[in-house]
């Protein structure tokens, strides 16, 4: 098993610093959902890492807890990560993009 | 080289990978994008092989989301990390052999002036130190020279990553590497300084743990190559393997590299500025009004 990045939605969505999403060096992986935690009645959007494209080095950790200083990415286990987002499940919309998750592992929800 | 040739051929759409159809509907192609809007549209830098934490990959990556047009860029690269990234993007890319990438990007940008016209067609070069200032270095300056209108980006790790660690002219003076084991005995090369000598009309150095100035100065050297003349970026991009930075610290080193020998500079001619500020509003580079003459 390997780690990937994790964000903490409710942490993230009372920023909105979009700064892991511009310090993330693989493309499309830090992906950011406009309306991700309004159902929950939080004020902006949260990021989203798609695990399969996650190369686990860690500098959005970095990011987070040293510029942003929010401490809302942690690196975890893939096996052990629940629900998550999913490259094929991802899609893109008029300025945002989502994801229904899915088990990483077994690869359903 | 237009926004058609992102586009399906009819009939074929839904047979296409779901990271095309993406592409396709919600990429960058003819629309204005910035860095700060990452992770809402689908970017044109696909997966690739470089490793985990590359400060290289995060340079690559905020450049594809800076060019001005994407959809009429062409991007020309050499042996080196960076084109296993370069190559693997939604814009046509270009290799040429070791060292060679500047003579190729001068034929292609007069090839594309002859088909094209006036209608601006964008050569980005993209190459790493070695390929550039050592191997590449009297194709990279006579290209200056001769004011080819087109954008040279060095990728500057200050070492040959691809093939074990040996020394390159950008790596510093006494730097121990796998297979420099006694140190590097000159200085690091002034390519800046050369850059400017040869004619560039817009130089600048960067360092990737400011992705809006990234995006900034790569915008301002491609437009500065369409009309101007040759443009140059130096970005200090860190081999976290060579050099052997922890990954989780690869932006933590490219801020204290940044504050002590890689300072962000910019070089701009008199002429590249009215161009910029008349043609593309960029404000910062009006005439300054005169100073107020003090009353005798």
């Amino acid at each position: 098993m390997y780690l990937v990045a994790n964000i903490d939605t409710e942490i993230c969505a009372a920023t909105s610093c979009k700064l892991c999403t511009q310090y993330c060096p693989e493309a499309n992986t830090i992906l950011y959902d406009n309306e991700a935690g309004q159902d929950k009645g939080l004020k902006y959007g949260a990021a989203y890492v798609a695990v399969d494209r996650c190369k686990g080095c860690a500098q959005c950790v970095w990011v987070c807890d040293n510029m942003a200083k929010h401490n809302a990415i942690k690196m975890e286990m893939i096996d052990q990560i629940g629900d998550t987002a999913l490259t094929e499940n991802v899609t893109y919309g008029e300025k945002t993009s989502s994801a229904v998750l899915a088990n990483p592992v077994r690869g359903q929800g | 080289m237009s926004l058609d040739y992102v586009k399906f051929t009819p009939g074929f759409g839904k047979f296409m990978p779901k990271e095309y159809r993406d592409m396709v509907e919600h990429g960058p192609f003819g629309k204005k994008v910035s860095v700060s809007q990452v992770g809402t549209f689908k970017e044109i830098l696909e997966e690739h092989p470089m490793c985990a934490g590359c400060a290289m990959t995060l340079f690559i990556r905020l450049a594809m989301v800076a060019f001005p047009n994407p959809e009429d860029t062409i991007t020309v690269g050499t042996a080196g990390c960076g084109r296993l990234a370069i190559s693997q993007a939604a814009i046509p890319f270009v290799y040429g052999n070791y060292g060679d990438q500047n003579g190729v990007a001068s034929g292609l940008t007069r090839g594309l002036r002859l088909r094209f016209g006036d209608k601006p067609k964008d050569v980005v070069v993209m190459a790493g130190d070695g390929g550039m200032a050592d191997i590449g270095f009297a194709q990279t300056l006579h290209s200056w020279f001769r004011k080819e209108k087109f954008t040279t980006i060095m990728l500057d790790n200050e070492v040959y990553g691809n093939t074990g660690g040996q020394e390159s002219g950008m790596t510093n003076r006494n730097q121990v590497l796998k297979m420099a084991p006694l140190g590097k005995k000159f200085e690091k090369m002034d390519m800046l300084g050369m850059a400017k000598v040869a004619g560039c009309a817009y130089v600048a150095t960067v360092v990737p743990n400011n992705p809006r100035r990234v995006e900034s100065v790569i915008k301002k050297a491609v437009l500065v190559a369409r009309e101007i003349g040759p443009s140059y970026i130096q970005a200090y991009t860190s081999c976290n393997i060579e050099y052997a930075i922890p990954t989780d610290k690869v932006l933590e080193d490219a801020k204290t590299v940044e504050t002590d020998r890689y300072k962000f500079t910019e070089y701009i001619t008199d002429e590249a500025k009215e161009y910029l500020s008349q043609l593309y509003g960029y404000k910062e580079y009006l005439p300054k009004p005169a100073a107020a003459v003090e009353k005798q």
